[in-house]
């Protein structure tokens, strides 16, 4: 199967969500992926294109910022490039997911569940900007 | 998303359809909270329709069991979906939410 790209324009707000989930759907589909694969791929875009958003945007609207998507047969990659001030999603400190209840924090959980959906995650900043980058390589299709 | 309630004795359940996404979950917090402020303590949170939920979802989840809580009453959660119930594993969040394999069972939990 050949490779292929797609360049995604976002902005800054979370009106974007919905969206976003149906052209990782769409994008992914040529690969007949499978319904966790999907998933992890749609949820952790969520998760790190929300933290965008909110941390590196501070929840104000009318910045842009784009999400690349690469097929490379089954491995998709997803590189998100926003021009916020500097910021590491990944160097969040650990939540503790077995804490009691009373003692659950209500923050790091989108971070936590992008590390475990992603086979790998790395940050970078590059040129002034911060790149985020999701591998996950999808199961062989159904038979 | 779409909430849908129904009570029985004492007891609301939420029916949740679709996805619990960043843009849909302050819809939820908002109905949770006015439930609890208008003296609801038991409340079903019914996933069998729900086939997506992100951390601003369980962020609202857990707000929820913990306010309600604090009152004095409980939350139960219901019949997960595959993908739900991937989430909440990784989150921890089966072993601090009451989770059931169905509405009836949830009901049954905080009669």
């Amino acid at each position: 199967m050949s490779a292929a790209v797609q360049l995604l324009p976002l902005t800054s707000s979370l009106e974007e969500i919905p969206g976003l989930a149906d052209a990782v759907e769409a994008f992914c589909a040529p690969l007949e992926p499978g319904p966790r694969d999907l998933h992890a791929l749609q949820l952790a875009l969520e998760e790190a294109v929300t933290n965008v958003i909110t941390h590196g945007y501070g929840e104000q609207p009318g910045h842009a910022f784009t999400l690349e998507l690469r097929r490379e047969e089954r491995r998709v990659t997803a590189v998100l490039t926003d021009d916020a001030p500097a910021y590491d999603p990944l160097a969040r400190a650990e939540v503790d997911i077995h804490a009691p209840l009373a003692e659950r924090a209500i923050g790091g959980l989108g971070v936590h569940l992008v590390k475990k959906l992603m086979d790998s995650a790395g940050y970078e900043r590059r040129d002034g900007r911060n790149v985020l980058t999701l591998v996950r390589t999808f199961a062989p299709p159904a038979p | 998303m779409e909430i849908t309630a129904s009570t029985q004795n004492d007891i609301t359940v939420l029916a949740l359809q679709g996805r619990l996404d960043g843009l849909a979950s302050p819809q939820l917090e908002q109905r949770l909270d006015a439930l609890v402020a208008a003296g609801t303590r038991k409340v079903v949170l019914d996933c069998s329709a729900l086939n997506y939920v992100s951390s601003a979802g369980l962020r609202v989840f857990l707000g929820g069991a913990k306010k309600l809580k604090s009152a004095g009453g409980r939350a139960a959660f219901a019949a997960l979906t595959p993908a739900v119930h991937e989430v909440f594993e990784l989150s921890g969040f089966l072993e601090v939410l009451a989770v059931h394999p169905s509405a009836a069972a949830a009901a049954a939990s905080l009669a």
